[in-house]
């Protein structure tokens, strides 16, 4: 998308630091991570409004809802606490707006290096020989399970129910005291 | 490489994933030429990247489809029904790579389940037993664990979780395979080194897919012409009806037509029938193969289901191979539990993008970060099981969305049966109880992710009026054309569906080769 030179080309909203200002507390109230880094959500606010300057449609979509987020009745959007803020989204999450934001929010946020290692994703791995002698099979608080298949003395069933009863039903709520167990 | 004359009448193969890529292999292993049209380009292993979105754009299928249904997919993913690669080696370049066989009974499930509303159920005309001798050769050809001297794969991480909570929930068949990744070395590939990336493309080739085995192999006979980019757009015939030419486009748009005496369609279940519906002529008005009308019919996706359980615990699940871990108790039929049929838990781990994008699209704020937030304390399973085939659940060619090349694009209609919704309900529940068995803190429900097994709608029948192919997958309307892919299922089984594609196009080399030697083909 080009702008013309002249009086007649929008103003350059989306471009200011209020934009951009709106659009991290956008990002930031719509996908709360204590643990990200604000270095996270300022790259994917200048993503989106990268792609949004590519196209008319996201272009309108993402500048008129940034400005007029401080209009609605609440007031100013940057003053609001998370949870008031919350709210105020979702009153307007059916809009293109925010399903703009929020589609690219997933696409971009989620795919930044700095994200993974905060949640704790170690990503590319191949080139360090894979986790073979990394980890793949660290986790030390359960048994070792059988790799092997059943040789046992139950046969196969293939019609019918099962000879010995497995559990079904609802999952009851994971009790501190079943925890404890597993982890001792 | 090889070339063919476009003028020579050879054995045209549309496709060069599990069932394209095998059949060329088993053809030219014989001395047969064969033309084999992939659409997509020639990646090889090491340029694959472990990177999810980039490994997504560097192979997945892209190109328009539109959908309709009550499917969540029309919603999220409108113009992405399916999750399947677009490359040399099709979708086995980017499967996971678990290999159970068919269970007797799924080749009967007209007989076995009895008539069940809505569902177009049909018993396939072929047996375990017939089957069973290509069961060893596929398994032998992929290398799958557990099989025929191959070793088991070690447990992961994911795996501990899994295999503990199936044990105490009461689950007996339990094992990281059969799984077709080498856990040592094999057939001249190399063990896994328990990278994670197997959705991406394996780099190291641990994996078996067509692309690492019978398309090279294929190649070193000097009987394959193998050319990527190239996009098959009608199957042309001669007076008396038999194919004689496959028309297709080069990556510059130029038309090319490729002669053939036979013409195998492998192009995965979207795009078979969407080329035997762009082959319509005056002599097949309603499609090439499609007296029966049930070209497009039937499509099937398997019932699927994911649950992402947390821990108070580290799990690291994405460390090591993706699917390496599969509960098979619940496969079986029994009616007990208000369903036909049976389902498979495997395991499964995605990346934070692919977790973020696939877990509940559409989600945001804390419910949907929490997800996330707990992603190394988090342990995942795939539910994969039969579903009904319903004749409404249909690929069409859309008459206003077109390609780049101008064609109609395929839609994909697909509602759930109400059996396949029971049945991810149950698998949902029982995957819950598992986690719960070891400790979990909280349990995610995804829904299904775009479709990775596409199945059904060419399907095999024992009479022309039920169905497009015969037991060895020719078409009962046109006696030179093949269909060797999954399209052919007469029913989806629970059993992933790579290693029967295999089993199938081996057995479907058998019958060609024979009926060339003996002069009937």
């Amino acid at each position: 998308m080009t702008f013309l030179d002249t009086s007649e080309a929008p103003s350059g909203f989306l471009d200011s630091p209020q934009a951009r200002a709106l659009l991290v507390r956008v990002i930031r109230v719509a996908f709360p991570h204590a643990q990200l880094p604000d270095t996270a959500y300022e790259k994917t606010a200048a993503a989106l409004i990268a792609l949004a300057e590519k196209t008319p449609r996201h272009f309108l979509a993402l500048s008129s809802g940034l400005a007029s987020l401080d209009t609605l009745p609440a007031g100013a959007f940057l003053d609001l606490n998370a949870t008031d803020a919350t709210a105020r989204l979702r009153a307007i999450e059916q809009t293109e707006f925010f399903g703009f934001i929020r589609a690219n929010t997933v696409l971009t946020l989620y795919n930044l290096p700095e994200v993974w290692e905060a949640l704790g994703y170690e990503g590319a791995s191949f080139d360090k020989g894979g986790y073979l002698t990394r980890g793949f099979n660290d986790l030390d608080w359960l048994p070792e399970p059988r790799i092997e298949e059943y040789t046992g003395e139950l046969n196969y069933v293939e019609i019918g129910p099962l000879t010995r009863q497995v559990g079904t039903g609802t999952a009851p709520a994971a009790s501190a005291a079943t925890r404890d167990e597993v982890t001792k | 490489m090889t070339a063919i004359d476009h003028d020579e009448e050879a054995v045209v193969i549309i496709g060069s994933g599990a069932g394209g890529g095998t059949l060329a292999y088993e053809l030219t292993a014989r001395g047969i030429k064969v033309v084999v049209l992939e659409a997509g380009p020639h990646i090889t292993n090491a340029e694959y990247v472990n990177d999810e979105w980039a490994a997504f754009s560097q192979m997945a299928w892209l190109d328009p489809r539109t959908t309709s249904g009550s499917w969540r997919i029309a919603r999220d993913f409108p113009n992405l029904p399916a999750w399947i690669v677009k490359a040399v080696g099709g979708s086995t370049t980017h499967w996971s790579g678990a290999t159970p066989r068919f269970l007797a009974h799924e080749f009967e499930a007209r007989s076995t389940y009895g008539a069940i509303d809505g569902a177009n159920l049909l018993d396939w005309p072929l047996t375990l037993a017939e089957l069973a001798p290509y069961y060893d050769r596929a398994e032998i050809a992929m290398g799958s664990t557990h099989r025929h001297g191959r070793a088991a794969l070690p447990a992961n991480n994911n795996y501990k979780v899994f295999a503990n909570g199936a044990a105490r929930v009461g689950y007996n068949f339990y094992a990281t395979g059969p799984y077709a990744t080498n856990a040592e070395p094999y057939d001249g590939r190399p063990a896994s080194v328990q990278d994670g990336f197997n959705f991406q493309g394996d780099k190291s080739g641990a994996k078996w897919s067509t692309l690492v085995r019978e398309i090279p192999r294929a190649e070193a006979t000097g009987h394959l012409d193998l050319r990527p980019l190239s996009q098959a757009v009608q199957i042309s015939h001669d007076r008396t009806g038999r194919a004689d030419a496959v028309l297709y486009l080069d990556a510059a748009g130029g038309m090319h037509r490729q002669r053939a005496r036979i013409v195998c369609v492998a192009g995965n279940s979207i795009e078979t029938p969407r080329l035997l519906l762009l082959s319509a002529s005056s002599l097949f008005p309603d499609g090439l193969a499609n007296s029966s009308g049930q070209v497009g019919r039937n499509y099937m996706r398997h019932t699927t289901g994911s649950v992402y359980a947390q821990f108070p615990d580290p799990v690291h699940s994405y460390r090591g191979e993706t699917m390496a871990g599969i509960i098979a108790d619940e496969a079986r039929h029994d009616e007990r539990r208000g369903f036909a049929g049976g389902y498979y838990l495997e395991t499964l781990s995605l990346g934070p993008a692919f977790l973020a994008a696939f877990a509940n699209p559409g989600a945001w704020g804390r419910d949907f970060t929490a997800i996330l937030d707990g992603y190394a304390h988090t342990a995942g399973l795939w539910i994969v099981g039969e579903d009904m085939p319903q004749e409404t659940n249909r690929i069409t060619l859309n008459g206003s969305v077109t390609d780049a090349a101008g064609l109609p694009v395929a839609n994909v209609n697909f509602d759930d049966h109400p059996n396949d919704v029971a049945m991810r309900e149950h698998g949902y529940r029982q995957a819950e109880l598992l986690y719960d068995a070891v400790g979990s803190i909280s349990a995610h429900r995804t829904p299904p992710y775009p479709s990775t097994h596409n199945l059904g709608t060419s399907r095999m029948s024992a009479r022309p009026e039920d169905g497009v192919v015969n037991k060895f997958g020719r078409a009962h309307d046109v006696p030179n054309l093949f269909v060797s892919d999954g399209s052919v299922f007469t029913t989806g089984a629970a059993a992933n569906p790579t290693l029967t594609i295999v089993a199938l196009a081996i057995r479907q080399a058998d019958h060609i080769a024979e009926q060339l030697a003996n002069g009937t083909l």
